[in-house]
């Protein structure tokens, strides 16, 4: 394959969705017809821009279109170099699995939807998605990026029935619009300062931006494109937006479209900037350290099965901006060969997150559509009457809290790298790292206590409602989508060493970083750090693993292969063994709540209602209430929704509705505007 | 082919002196309650004997009980290799700290997926207590490591215990410090008091015995000699690590005899160690524990700071 | 000082600065008291190592008068009012154990840092001593704002005491032997009279929670 067949490659594959999109919606109301359609148009899509990325990541070539239009500011500039050719990579994957697993899955949406609409909506969504790292242009990128947030507004509305999307998707709207703000301010400035209107030409003339701007310009990118990739505390529509969307949906967005956010942070933060000034680093890595603790003691709170998925991702974008605040950090300081290992890390995170996180979406949704509920309590034993998703979910289970051989141990062992070179550093700012290094191990280590949680409650023991005890295995096509999905995490895991080298390459290609060499070896057998402080090998773990194993499990059959085996009930000194007898995902984690009751703000509320309200010794009812302080809402927003209702209250005062009046304000700024401006 | 003798050694060594370990500490526990105590031998005859009795298995349980004993057995197995027993071979591909701890964890997972497997409420809330107390503790873990690699510039094991064995004094206090950090992670990692008691069935106080409540035969065999490897290889990474006499003798086989000498010396006295720290700490009520594993982790961050102003 | 000697006396200041945090870790009082046998003991030896090396009659007097009244004097008495109001557990601190701890490593960070830099170098071979025990003084003055029981209170203040006398041993400055003996009795006078003070507060309160001690005036 070469470049240009790349090319037509990648745009063969816009064209594809565009069209599936539009054909899908003429499908309309045939429900079958257009759930095929649309998610084989999706497929095709998604698939040739999988290949044309992998070339252009493998190959390192830079695909470079620039076609003037007649709009002052606006031409339909495409830059893909190799970090935008990873991004696409990403959204092609896990949009091609996706909607390979849409394929069955929409089949449970048939009766009150219009599956043609989800269509269109779905199609454009991913060429959104293909499009936003692409884009070079920024009007074409803040043209692309509102479609991107208007083709997700409509999906997580879809299920238009419940009043609480309607909810989730008026929030959602309203606070990635707020983003755009911000995200409006930084490239006004970006672009006033560098006389630039392409991103690929702003590197050029970025050192000269006056400082003040240059923060503004940080601060207000910092905020928008953090905005859509949720940190905290601007992470409160994501718990909310992405349970309410469709669950292969919710993977896209999730594994996905966060992730944009990231990758224009990388674009500016080491890309466009040759240097940021060191105490943005240090927020950035601070502001990565608080996400990912928060996110996951949330997420532990949680028994919405894809809320706490929801807040995982918050978690993990935490971890994912450890490695950028790292990266930033060390170009500050010089120190280029650390940077390319934790910007590496960061970007190794980005796509094992899309593939782990975008499993267990499609794992719950395979869930969910059986048992009609997104309630965790009432799962229960699905182990045995859904055998391949439970196997599935548990490898992402397992890949999520980093457990070796999946790929999350290895991103995350990267990520631990560098801040432990960085601790090493010394001063208040090896501190620093240092404190990030604790959080991220109660964080990894909570991560897996929360999917303990989540899987043992779901999937095993007995069931504890009626619709589990019938549920049944999920179709054909939503398995294979989440096996080769699981497949990944294990492939991921073992050519670790091989893909952080492509990765280190693509870091090194980012013009902070140009002309540095990597100071550590990458390759498929080893991943070792600058100055052989740590080394670890992916597929000797891998081997080394299912020997042991199998050799243990092969000693032992033999030596008792005469035993018997029989079954019984289990042992609950001698009670019949009932339903409620298994312990409450609410239950298993309130351990964990209590201790950390500072961060969390747990609430208890008991009513009890009694036979005899003036005796007061026989209840008749009683009922607890466990729940959650919403600190955020309280201190953040509540506040921050005065302010504004205020200022408006003081603005409306301007329109009284009397038309002489709006007729003086033209007048007066016309007459202002001559004295001011004719001299 | 030294490296594959090596680790056949080390894996004999762990699988075959653990249960041994296992017998001291209970030994010594009785001696200190003025009892006779159990047989040193006893636990390899517990071990045979359930190997050889057949398996009841509750009709609730899936391929995950089925499944974790070999899992968590197999991973000790894997952990053998990684200890710094032989301190000179340095082999690059294993003995990284990270991987030793996360390979704990994935035991951990599995075993607290199977207590939650057979839906009974004693699996349950052991379960529940065993990964909020491995989820503190972890940190420490890995922090106890971390001290001691930042000092020695490398996380591979076997330079860390190079490196401890010619230090000079001035690092006497931060791995005085990462030592008690690590004993603690070591009683809550290996369900010891003050953290669990590991021969109580009483539902108050069981974390551990709480999820393999329901095991039996074969099974039980495999997982009881797993808890026994983990703490022999706890006791190891702490002799290995923190007390690293002994090790420069020579490569022949007198000299490897020595290294074997003193390894079960040093192994012996951590196990006293335990056993006296058991015989003379009560079990805390479970809300105080957080406190003791927070404590342990805020030393290893002093004594991280300690080391990099140095 | 010659090389062993400071490797001798980074040992000592590790003694002084864990029984520090010690303190801090202890719930009971008993252990308290323990603790500062330990470390009073500690700086005993320090005066002794000079007196021995010197030959100083003045010295080893001030040594062992040290030992006396730090080692045995005080405890005795700290001994006796705990037996005697039956003070097992000291009372609560203001900051949980996490957050003390954090702040203990903070302290230590700050001596380690560079505000104390050009303080440190002044000592020559004894660096380390000296860091650790600026340190444990800090830890010390801590232990007076972080604990609400009068006793602990006062182990903070000997505490304090003993850390600063280790850090000007550390530092070479040269004390006279006097000087110790003077400290030392000032000690004694100081012990005898604040445990006698204790034991009124305790009558009058029924507990030695300063928070507690609202109305200081018999109503």
């Amino acid at each position: 394959m070469d470049f240009s067949f790349a090319q037509i490659l990648f745009f063969s594959s816009l064209i594809t969705l565009f069209l599936g999109a539009i054909v899908s919606l003429c499908l309309g109301k045939n429900a079958k017809l257009a759930r095929l359609v649309g998610s084989s148009f999706a497929i095709a899509g998604s698939a040739l821009g999988l290949i044309a990325g992998s070339y252009f990541l493998i190959s390192g070539e830079i695909l470079q279109i620039n076609l003037p239009l007649s709009l002052p500011g606006f031409n339909l500039a495409f830059n893909i170099d190799r970090l935008a050719a990873f991004f696409i990579i990403l959204a092609a994957l896990i949009s091609l699995l996706a909607s390979v697993y849409a394929l069955g899955y929409l089949k449970h949406y048939k009766n009150n939807y219009n599956l043609g609409a989800l269509g269109f909506f779905y199609n454009i969504f991913i060429a959104s998605l293909f499009l936003v790292p692409a884009a070079d242009n920024i009007l074409l990128f803040l043209v692309v990026w509102e479609l991107m947030s208007i083709a997700s507004y409509f999906l997580v509305i879809f299920e238009k029935d419940k009043e609480e999307n309607i909810k989730a998707g008026f929030i959602y709207f309203l606070m990635t619009h707020a983003g755009t703000a911000f995200i409006l301010i930084s490239f006004l400035l970006l672009s006033k300062y560098t006389g630039a209107i392409n991103f690929s030409l702003m590197s050029a003339t970025a050192g000269q931006i006056p400082p003040l701007a240059a923060m503004t310009i940080l601060l207000a990118s910092l905020i928008g494109f953090g905005m859509k990739a949720g940190i905290i505390p601007l992470h409160i529509w994501l718990p909310e937006a992405h349970p309410a969307a469709p669950s292969h949906v919710s993977a896209l967005m999730s594994g996905v479209m966060i992730k944009m956010g990231v990758y224009m942070m990388f674009r500016i933060f080491t890309d466009i900037f040759p240097v940021t000034p060191l105490w943005f680093g240090i927020v950035v890595l601070i502001i990565g350290a608080i996400s990912s603790l928060l996110g996951v003691l949330y997420a532990l709170a949680e028994h919405d099965i894809k809320r706490l998925l929801a807040y995982h991702s918050i978690e993990n974008i935490g971890i994912i901006l450890l490695g950028l605040g790292s990266g930033m950090i060390f170009i500050t300081l010089g120190h280029n060969g650390l940077a390319a290992v934790a910007l590496t890390a960061s970007l190794f995170h980005v796509i094992n997150h899309g593939i782990f996180k975008a499993l267990l979406f499609l794992g719950a949704g395979s869930v969910i559509s059986v048992t009609h509920t997104r309630n965790m309590e009432e799962y229960g034993g699905l182990i045995k009457k859904m055998p391949q998703t439970a196997l599935f979910f548990l490898i992402g289970s397992m890949a999520i809290s980093a457990l070796p051989p999946f790929n999350g141990f290895f991103s995350e062992w990267l990520c631990f790298q560098s801040l432990f070179s960085g601790a090493n550093l010394g001063g208040s700012l090896g501190l620093t790292f240092l404190l990030s290094a604790g959080f991220l191990a109660f964080t990894s280590a909570l991560a897996a206590a929360c999917f303990v949680k989540a899987f043992g409650v779901s999937f095993l023991a007995r069931t504890r409602s009626h619709e589990a005890e019938h549920a049944k295995e999920a179709g054909p096509a939503m398995l294979s989508g989440m096996g080769i999905l699981a497949l990944l995490t294990l492939v991921f895991g073992v050519f670790a060493g091989s893909i952080s080298g492509l990765l280190a390459k693509t870091s090194l290609g980012l013009s902070s970083l140009a002309g540095s060499e990597l100071e550590s070896v990458f390759n498929f057998n080893n991943l070792q750090t600058p100055q052989n402080f740590s080394a670890v090998s992916a597929p000797a773990v891998f081997s080394g693993l299912l020997l042991a194993i199998g050799v243990v499990a092969a000693v032992i059959y033999f030596i008792t292969r005469k035993n018997k085996v029989t079954a019984n009930r289990t042992w609950d000194c001698g009670h019949d063994i009932r339903q409620g007898m298994e312990i409450t995902a609410t239950g298993f984690a309130r351990s964990i709540i209590v201790i950390f009751r500072g961060l969390l703000k747990p609430t208890k509320q008991t009513s009890i209602e009694y036979h005899d309200d003036e005796m007061r010794y026989f209840p008749k009812r009683q009922s607890i209430d466990v729940g959650r302080d919403d600190v955020y809402q309280h201190f953040f927003y509540i506040p921050l929704k005065r302010v504004s209702y205020w200022l408006s209250e003081m603005a409306k005062k301007i329109q009284n509705g009397n038309v002489n009046l709006y007729i003086l304000y033209i007048f007066a700024t016309l007459i202002i505007l001559l004295l001011i401006t004719v001299r | 082919m030294t490296l594959a003798f090596i680790w056949t050694i080390q894996i004999i060594l762990v699988l075959g002196l653990s249960p041994l370990l296992i017998g001291i500490i209970k030994k010594i526990k009785a001696r200190l309650q003025s009892r006779q105590g159990i047989n040193l031998l006893q636990p390899y005859r517990d071990l045979w004997k359930l190997l050889h009795k057949d398996e009841v298995i509750s009709t609730d349980a899936s391929w995950i009980f089925k499944f974790s004993p070999y899992l968590i057995f197999g991973l000790t197995i894997f952990l053998a290799i990684n200890l710094p027993v032989f301190a000179r071979l340095n082999f690059p591909y294993v003995g990284d700290f990270l991987l030793v701890a996360y390979v704990l964890a994935l035991g951990t997972f599995f075993l607290a997926l199977a207590g939650l497997d057979i839906g009974s409420a004693f699996g349950g809330f052991g379960s529940s207590r065993e990964m909020t107390l491995a989820s503190l503790a972890e940190g420490g873990l890995i922090f106890s490591f971390l001290v001691l690699a930042i000092a020695a510039k490398s996380t591979n094991i076997y330079a860390i215990a190079g490196f401890v064995s010619q230090a000079s004094v001035f690092y006497l206090l931060p791995i005085i410090l990462a030592a008690i950090s690590f004993v603690m992670c070591l009683l809550a990692e290996n369900s010891r008091y003050p953290f669990d008691n590991p021969s109580t069935h009483l539902e108050l106080t069981m974390v551990h015995e709480a999820m393999i409540l329901e095991y039996s035969g074969k099974r039980l065999a495999l997982i009881e000699w797993a808890a026994y490897n983990k703490l022999f290889i706890f006791a190891a990474l702490a002799a290995g690590l923190f007390l690293p006499f002994g090790l420069s003798f020579g490569a022949g086989i007198f000299g490897m005899l020595i290294y074997l000498a003193i390894f079960s010396l040093k192994i012996l006295f951590i196990g006293v160690l335990v056993a006296v720290l058991e015989s003379t700490l009560a079990k805390f009520r479970f809300f105080r524990l957080p406190d003791l594993l927070f404590t342990a982790f805020i030393l290893n961050i002093l004594a991280i700071v300690l080391i990099i102003s140095l | 000082m010659t090389p062993i000697l400071s490797q001798f006396s980074y040992i000592i200041a590790i003694v002084v600065f864990l029984s520090a945090v010690g303190f801090h870790l202890s719930r009971k009082n008993i252990n308290l008291v323990f603790l500062y046998i330990l470390q009073s003991s500690a700086i005993a030896v320090l005066l002794f190592i000079p007196a021995i090396q010197e030959m100083d009659f003045l010295l080893l007097l001030a040594a062992v008068l040290t030992l006396a009244i730090k080692a045995v004097f005080a405890p005795y008495f700290f001994l006796r009012l705990i037996r005697r109001h039956e003070l097992t557990f000291t009372s609560n601190a203001y900051l949980s154990l996490p957050l003390t701890l954090i702040t203990l490593a903070l302290l230590a960070g700050l001596a380690y840092s560079h505000v104390f830099k050009s303080f440190v170098d002044l000592s020559g071979g004894n660096m380390h001593a000296v860091s650790l025990a600026i340190a444990a003084i800090f830890v010390s003055i801590f232990l007076s704002i972080n604990r609400r029981g009068a006793l602990s209170q006062i182990i903070g203040v000997l505490s304090l005491e003993n850390t600063i006398v280790a850090l000007t041993l550390f530092l070479g400055v040269v004390d006279s032997s006097g000087l110790d003996i003077g400290v030392s009795f000032d000690i004694g006078v100081w012990v005898v009279i604040a445990v006698l003070f204790l034991s009124m507060i305790y009558k009058q309160f029924g507990s030695l929670d300063v928070s507690t001690m609202k109305k200081l005036k018999e109503e």
